[in-house]
C-alpha cells in the first residue's frame, strides 16, 4: 500500500466513527497518529513545507501530543498560488475565503478525494445536530451561489455542503436590476405555505440572513409559520457587531420571523482552510470536536494549550485534507476552553466557546511596514 | 521676567499639579475642549511670566533619574535609558551643542556685536506613539529643556505607566517648579474636537507615531506660527563585516549586544534592529553565527522574559516563521515553541518588512554596500559591527546619503540622544533670538 493510500485509509476510519462518541484519550491518540502520517506524506510532496516542518522545535515523529505537532498560521493560505500537495491537474476546485474589502482571500485547493471527505465531514457533523432525514432546503442566498465553480467562495461551499440534506432547494434571494440581492417575498411565502408542517433546513451567512431576510420581513410585518425549521448560519459576526446586533438579538429576530423557538437557530464556526469541519453550538452553548479533528486553544504568551476556563488563540486540526497542508492551523480567532469532556449535551471530548477575532496588531509608532504583504509576495515568488 | 528655581515657591497651579501627582490624578481625563483651552492659557502665562533656570531643570532631572531606580519600574521598557537621558552628564553636552555654551546660564552668546539666545516657543503639544512606554516623558523633557511648557496627550495604553513615571518626578521636584509646567491629558484619539482644541492651543508640537497617526495630527488646525517636529515611522537595521562576525573570539559579545538591541522596547522602537546584514566571508559560516545569536537570545530572554503579548502579535510571529520557511527551501530559522524570539536566516540585500516581536532577519550579502544601496528614507538607525575603520567610514557616509539618521555601534542603537531622526530635539522647540545691542547698550 502506498503512503497516500495508507493515509486515506486512516482518515476514512476516523470518518466512519460516531463523531462525538470517542473517549478523549482514544480520540487524541487516533488523531495524533493520523496527523503524523499526513505530515510525513505532506513533507514528501512539498519540499518547502518539509523545510518548515524540519525547523519545528519538536520533531513531529516523536511528538506525544497533538499540541506538539508543527502548525501553520492560517494566514499562509493567503498566498497565491496557494500551498498545495497535488499537481495542478489534480485540483478539482479552489475554495476562497470571504475576505473583507482590500484583503487577500485565503485559497485552498481540493482534489476529488479531499472534496469528497469535506462533504462527508460536514454531513457527519450536521447530522448529529439536526438528524439525517432529508427535508426542504431554503437557501438565504441567490441561485448563482449554489452553482459549482472551479473557484468557489466560502458561502457557496457552505451552501453546497448542506445540499445532501435537501429534498428540494429554494433560493429566496434574487439579483435585482441593480445587481443587488433582494428577497423574493412571494417565493418565500409560497414555500412557507407548502412547508408549514414539514421539517425545513435553512442556511445563510449570518449577516445575509439578518440584512436580507429578517429585517425586510420585520419591516413588512411578516411571520413565516415554520415552527419545525432549523436555521443554520455561519460566516462571522463582524458586520453585525458593527450594527450592534448581539447573538441574542439575532436569534430572537430569526425566531420571530420563522415563528420558531430560538433553540432552532444554530450558529456554527468554520473556515475554508479547515475543510470539512464545522463547529455548531450544542444546546448548552458549547462547540464540540468531532472524531476526525481536534481543537487546541493556545495562550498567546507561551503558545501552550490553556487550561479549562481560559482563553487563547484557536488552533484547528483536521485529518481530512490531503491536497493541501491544512492539518494544523493556528487561526486569528479567540476561544475559551469549556472542558475536555463531560458536556451535559452528551457529546464527548473537548468543548469550547468562540470569543471573537483577535484584534490585529495595531499599525502604529515605529515599525510596521505592511509586513504581511511583503512576505506573501515572497511566497508567491 | 521672574525666574523660579527649586527654592522658589511654586505657583498655586504647580502645587495643585503636585498634589494631583500625589493623589493619583497626574493625568487629567479631558471631556471638553474648554479644559484644554484653559490649561493652555495657564501654561502660556507661566512660560511668559516665569523662566525656569537650566540649572534648576538639570537638578530636578538628575533627582528624577535617581527616583526612577525603583524596582516597581524596572519592567517598564526603556526606563534604564530614561534614567541615562535625564542625567546632567548626558544633558549638559546636548544643551551646549544645540543651544550654545550660554544656554546653561541663559546668557546671550555673543559673536561680534550680535547676541543669540534660545527662547521657548511657548506651549508645546506632544502626541507620543502608544507603543513606546517612555515616549510621553522623553518628549516632554525635550521641550522643557527649551524652556517651554508642555501639554501632552497620553495614549490610553500608556496612562498607567506615564502616571508611575511622573509620580517619581513629583518626588524629585519638591518645589513643583517643573511639574507645574506640564499638563498631561487623556482622551480618546477619535475625539476630533479635543484633538483640534489641543492643536489650536500650542505654539509647537512634537508628533511621534505611525504614518496614519502622524498624517492625521499634522492636518489638525495648528496656529500658523506653530512649529511641528514630526518623528514618523522608521525602522532600523544592522550590518556586520566578516572580520567581526567571523571572529569566534569576540562574536559572542557582539551577539549579546544585538540581543540587547532587539529586546529593548520589545523591538517596537524606531531604533530597534529588524534586519542584520552579514558580509559573506571566507571560512565564515552564517549558520554558526546564528547559533551563537540563538544562545544570546535565549540568555536575554531568561533575563527579560516577556510579560504579555497581544494575540495579534503572537499570530504575526507564527505567520512570519512559516512564510519565511515556505518561501525558499534554502531559508533557515531558529525559534522556540513559544513566541519569545525568532531568528530567520537567508540571503539577499533587500530588507524584509518587519514583524517586530523579537523577530530578527539575518541576511548574508556579498558586500555590505549592496545592502546599504537599498536603504531609503524609512531607515532610521544603522547598527555597526565593523572591524575595518575605513570601511566603516565609507558605510556611514553611504548610509547617511541614503536617509539613515543615526549610525552607531551595535549595542547602542537605543541610546537616546540628540539629534534624533536628523533633528535637534531641544533646539527644534525654541526660537533663536538675535539681539544686536544699540551703541549705548554696547558701551554698557
Amino acid at each position: 500500500m502506498n503512503a497516500l493510500a495508507e493515509v486515506e485509509q486512516g482518515i476514512d476510519e476516523l470518518l466512519s466513527r460516531p463523531p462525538y462518541g470517542c473517549e478523549p484519550r482514544q480520540h487524541h491518540d487516533a488523531v495524533l497518529e493520523a496527523l503524523k502520517q499526513e505530515l510525513a506524506y505532506a513533507c514528501d510532496r512539498n519540499s518547502k513545507f518539509r523545510n518548515y516542518v524540519e525547523h519545528w522545535p519538536v520533531p513531529f515523529r516523536s511528538a506525544q501530543q497533538i499540541s506538539d505537532l508543527p502548525y501553520l498560521a492560517v494566514r499562509v493560505f493567503k498566498a497565491n498560488p496557494p500551498l498545495s500537495l497535488v499537481h495542478g491537474s489534480e485540483v478539482k476546485r479552489t475554495l476562497m475565503s470571504s475576505a473583507t474589502t482590500g484583503q487577500e482571500p485565503s485559497r485552498v485547493v481540493l482534489d476529488s478525494p479531499t472534496a469528497r471527505r469535506m462533504t462527508k465531514g460536514v454531513i457527519t457533523i450536521i447530522r448529529d445536530f439536526i438528524g439525517s432525514a432529508r427535508r426542504p432546503y431554503l437557501v438565504v442566498d441567490t441561485l448563482e451561489s449554489t452553482k459549482s465553480q472551479t473557484e468557489m467562495g466560502a458561502r457557496s461551499a457552505a451552501i453546497q455542503a448542506l445540499g445532501s440534506f435537501a429534498t428540494e432547494t429554494v433560493c429566496c434571494l434574487e439579483h435585482g436590476p441593480d445587481a443587488k440581492a433582494t428577497l423574493n417575498v412571494e417565493k418565500l411565502l409560497a414555500c412557507a405555505d407548502r412547508w408549514s408542517h414539514a421539517d425545513v433546513l435553512v442556511y445563510g451567512f449570518t449577516y445575509v440572513i439578518w440584512t436580507e431576510l429578517v429585517q425586510p420581513l420585520k419591516r413588512l410585518g411578516i411571520t413565516l409559520d415554520l415552527p419545525n425549521v432549523r436555521v443554520l448560519h455561519s460566516g462571522g459576526w463582524k458586520r453585525l457587531q458593527e450594527r450592534a446586533v448581539t447573538h441574542n438579538v439575532f436569534n430572537q429576530g430569526v425566531a420571530d420571523v420563522f415563528g420558531c423557538s430560538i433553540e432552532r437557530v444554530l450558529d456554527y464556526y468554520g473556515m475554508v482552510e479547515n475543510v470539512g469541519v464545522v463547529y455548531p453550538d450544542c444546546e448548552y452553548g458549547s462547540k464540540h470536536v468531532p472524531a476526525f479533528a481536534d481543537v487546541i486553544v493556545r495562550d498567546p504568551l507561551t503558545l501552550r494549550p490553556v487550561a479549562e476556563g481560559q482563553r487563547g488563540l484557536i488552533q484547528v486540526c483536521s485529518t481530512l485534507p490531503t491536497s493541501f497542508p491544512g492539518f494544523l492551523l493556528l487561526t486569528e480567532d479567540l476561544a475559551e476552553v469549556i472542558g475536555h469532556d463531560g458536556c451535559p449535551c452528551g457529546r464527548r471530548g473537548t468543548s469550547f466557546r468562540f470569543v471573537g477575532r483577535a484584534p490585529k496588531t495595531e499599525v502604529r509608532g515605529c515599525g510596521n511596514l505592511e509586513s504581511t504583504r511583503h512576505r506573501l509576495q515572497m511566497v508567491q515568488a | 521676567m521672574r525666574q523660579s528655581g527649586v527654592d522658589s515657591p511654586s505657583a498655586p497651579n504647580g502645587a495643585g499639579m503636585r498634589e494631583a501627582l500625589l493623589t493619583n490624578e497626574v493625568i487629567q481625563t479631558v471631556e471638553a475642549p474648554d479644559d484644554l483651552t484653559s490649561a493652555s492659557q495657564r501654561l502660556h502665562e507661566l512660560v511668559v511670566e516665569s523662566e525656569l533656570t537650566t540649572e534648576t531643570m538639570l537638578q530636578v532631572f538628575d533627582r528624577w533619574a535617581n527616583a526612577l531606580a525603583d524596582r516597581e519600574l524596572s519592567n517598564i521598557p526603556g526606563v534604564t535609558f530614561l534614567r541615562l537621558w535625564l542625567r546632567r552628564g548626558n544633558l549638559e553636552p546636548i544643551l551646549r551643542r544645540e543651544l550654545g555654551d550660554g544656554s546653561l546660564n541663559r546668557q546671550w552668546s555673543v559673536g561680534g556685536s550680535t547676541g543669540v539666545r534660545a527662547f521657548p516657543l511657548g506651549v508645546v503639544g506632544h502626541w507620543p506613539a502608544s507603543n513606546v512606554e517612555i515616549q510621553p516623558v522623553l518628549s516632554l523633557t525635550c521641550a522643557l529643556l527649551g524652556g517651554n511648557c508642555c501639554m501632552v496627550r497620553v495614549p490610553t495604553r500608556l496612562v498607567e505607566i506615564t502616571q508611575m513615571l511622573m509620580e517619581r518626578l513629583s518626588i524629585a521636584d519638591d518645589s513643583g517648579a517643573v511639574t507645574e509646567r506640564v499638563y498631561l491629558a487623556s482622551f480618546d484619539h477619535s475625539r476630533k474636537d479635543l484633538q483640534e482644541a489641543m492643536s489650536r492651543n500650542v505654539d509647537g508640537a512634537m508628533i511621534w507615531g505611525g504614518a496614519e497617526a502622524v498624517s492625521g495630527i499634522r492636518s489638525l488646525p495648528f496656529p500658523h506660527w506653530a512649529r511641528l517636529l514630526v518623528l514618523g515611522p522608521r525602522v532600523s537595521a544592522a550590518v556586520m563585516d566578516a572580520g567581526t562576525w567571523g571572529n569566534r573570539d569576540t562574536r559572542r559579545s557582539w551577539c549579546q549586544r544585538i540581543a540587547r538591541d532587539v529586546w529593548q522596547f520589545d523591538q517596537q522602537a524606531c531604533s530597534s534592529p529588524q534586519t542584520l546584514f552579514l558580509e559573506r566571508g571566507e571560512g565564515c559560516d552564517a549558520a554558526d553565527f546564528v547559533e551563537d545569536l540563538k544562545h544570546a537570545f535565549e540568555e536575554e530572554n531568561r533575563h527579560h522574559p516577556r510579560q504579555a503579548i497581544e494575540p495579534g502579535m503572537a499570530s504575526a510571529i507564527c505567520t512570519t516563521r512559516a512564510l519565511w520557511l515556505l518561501a525558499d527551501e534554502n531559508n533557515r530559522a531558529s525559534f522556540p515553541a513559544t513566541p519569545d524570539w525568532t531568528l530567520l536566516l537567508g540571503s539577499g540585500s533587500k530588507m524584509p518588512d518587519p514583524t517586530q516581536g523579537r523577530t530578527l532577519t539575518v541576511l548574508v550579502v556579498n558586500d555590505l554596500m549592496e545592502a546599504v544601496s537599498q536603504f531609503d528614507g524609512t531607515l532610521q538607525t544603522l547598527g555597526l559591527g565593523i572591524s575595518d575603520g575605513r570601511k566603516e567610514a565609507m558605510l556611514a557616509e553611504a548610509a547617511a546619503r541614503r536617509g539613515v539618521d543615526r549610525i552607531v555601534k551595535l549595542g547602542r542603537m537605543h541610546v537616546f540622544s540628540s539629534p534624533w531622526d536628523g533633528a535637534d530635539l531641544i533646539r527644534s522647540m525654541t526660537r533663536m533670538v538675535r539681539y544686536v545691542p544699540s551703541a549705548e547698550q554696547a558701551k554698557v
